[in-house]
């Protein structure tokens, strides 16, 4: 990531942090790896670590300082079948680490890949469900349509970046309160080489609509992927 | 946080654990970077208002130069070698545009090697002398042109399994070669 990209991503973060006064809002860094491997028959295999380590402040005091600390790390791991070289259907489990909220989910989703001249798109459609010890199980259907764009020539070829635009919104539905979030990314990425992808993000969470409380999140997010 | 402290070293150092492999590129160049020879043939070839993308491509044959750009609604590929020298032309065009006899061959090959296959685009390739090439895109004749058909297929082995196959068949739809073509993994796009 070039000094610029990293200026960018602070600028944005602290201009975001100084217009949501009145509304909830956080900000934080969202590091994230992922391991994927691919089996001799086609299938794959993943993990994902997700950790969010959250900044805040009291905006009603103007005494207090920005904080700084673990908010959540979700630990995934999914078996994802091919259905076609563009298609595939995957079953995943997921666990949750936060204070007093530690949750398990399972997961289930179709990803396909539509290819352009000049770049691709991956639409991801997913159904969760949400166990927390002491609540009612949450349920959500995701779509995410995702635009992978060569940032030189027409192939990402090792050494290369990209930049990824994506958009998901999220029904959910827990105990006949019914919830929307939209997650809103952009990416910018590097195949460092057929194996390995670095990627740099801000990630914005829209979310409570419909209650009170209009929430917005948002992330630094940097990402490391390795496929073997 | 200590979980932060290590998701940043891993990152630091992954760049170079790995050692990188014979690296195949393509990037997008700007016309003065084409050879004159190149942008001249192009010129005469196809006379007229058109936006031409210029690439250079290095492979393990070595450097080359690829013009991509519509004409007459047609999507249209031209590679030069590293000097500028014109090496072919591909237009995609669509099935029913191939001729009867040369596609009843090609889909009759690919339903005997695979029990299930769909074709995904479809290239005409010229390929010949630079004044003959000249020619036939000028006047029409195609008299000593070589003519071959570069398809890409998805197509299922009788394993059941599915793969992306890039067939070269020749002006009668005879297979000359097949590779199999690697989709760039999407882990990023599917997790």
């Amino acid at each position: 990531m070039g000094k610029g990209t990293f200026f960018f991503l602070i600028s944005f973060l602290i201009a975001f942090s100084s217009l949501a006064q009145d509304q909830v809002f956080f900000t934080g860094f969202f590091p994230e790896a992922a391991i994927t491997k691919k089996l001799s028959n086609g299938n794959k295999v993943n993990f994902k670590v997700e950790n969010q380590e959250i900044i805040f402040r009291n905006f009603e005091n103007p005494e207090d300082r920005w904080q700084f600390r673990h908010y959540r790390t979700d630990l995934m791991a999914f078996y994802d079948w091919k259905l076609s070289p563009l298609s595939s259907m995957a079953l995943g489990l997921f666990y949750r680490v936060q204070d007093g909220s530690n949750a398990y989910r399972i997961i289930q989703q179709f990803a396909t890949l539509d290819r352009f001249r000049r770049f691709r798109i991956g639409h991801r459609f997913r159904l969760d469900q949400t166990f927390i010890p002491n609540d009612a199980v949450e349920y959500r259907f995701r779509y995410r349509l995702a635009m992978d764009i060569p940032l030189r020539g027409d192939e990402v070829d090792p050494g290369e970046n990209y930049l990824v635009i994506s958009s998901e919104p999220i029904f959910g539905l827990q105990e006949k309160e019914f919830g929307l979030e939209n997650r809103f990314v952009v990416t910018l990425g590097k195949l460092i080489n057929p194996q390995q992808k670095i990627e740099y993000s801000v990630d914005y969470r829209t979310d409570g609509f419909f209650q009170e409380g209009f929430r917005t999140r948002l992330w630094a997010k940097i990402g490391y992927f390795y496929n073997f | 946080m200590r979980l932060t402290f290590i998701f940043l070293i891993i990152i630091l150092f992954s760049g170079k654990a790995f050692s990188q492999k014979k690296v195949e590129q393509e990037k997008r160049i700007k016309k003065q970077d084409v050879p004159e020879i190149a942008l001249d043939w192009l010129q005469d070839s196809f006379e007229g208002r058109k936006k031409v993308r210029w690439y250079q491509e290095i492979s393990d044959q070595g450097l080359s130069f690829e013009a991509k750009f519509l004409w007459s609604g047609k999507f249209h590929s031209v590679e030069f070698d590293s000097l500028g020298k014109i090496e072919d032309v591909e237009i995609e065009i669509q099935q029913k545009e191939i001729g009867s006899e040369t596609e009843s061959n090609i889909l009759s090959f690919l339903s005997t090697e695979y029990s299930e296959f769909r074709i995904e685009r479809i290239q005409k390739q010229y390929s010949g002398d630079e004044d003959d090439l000249e020619e036939f895109f000028e006047e029409g004749e195609i008299n000593s042109l070589t003519v071959r058909y570069e398809i890409e297929y998805i197509a299922k082995t009788a394993s059941g399994n599915q793969t992306f196959w890039e067939g070269l068949f020749d002006q009668k739809g005879k297979i000359i070669s097949k590779r199999e073509i690697e989709i760039r993994i999407m882990d990023n796009l599917i997790f």
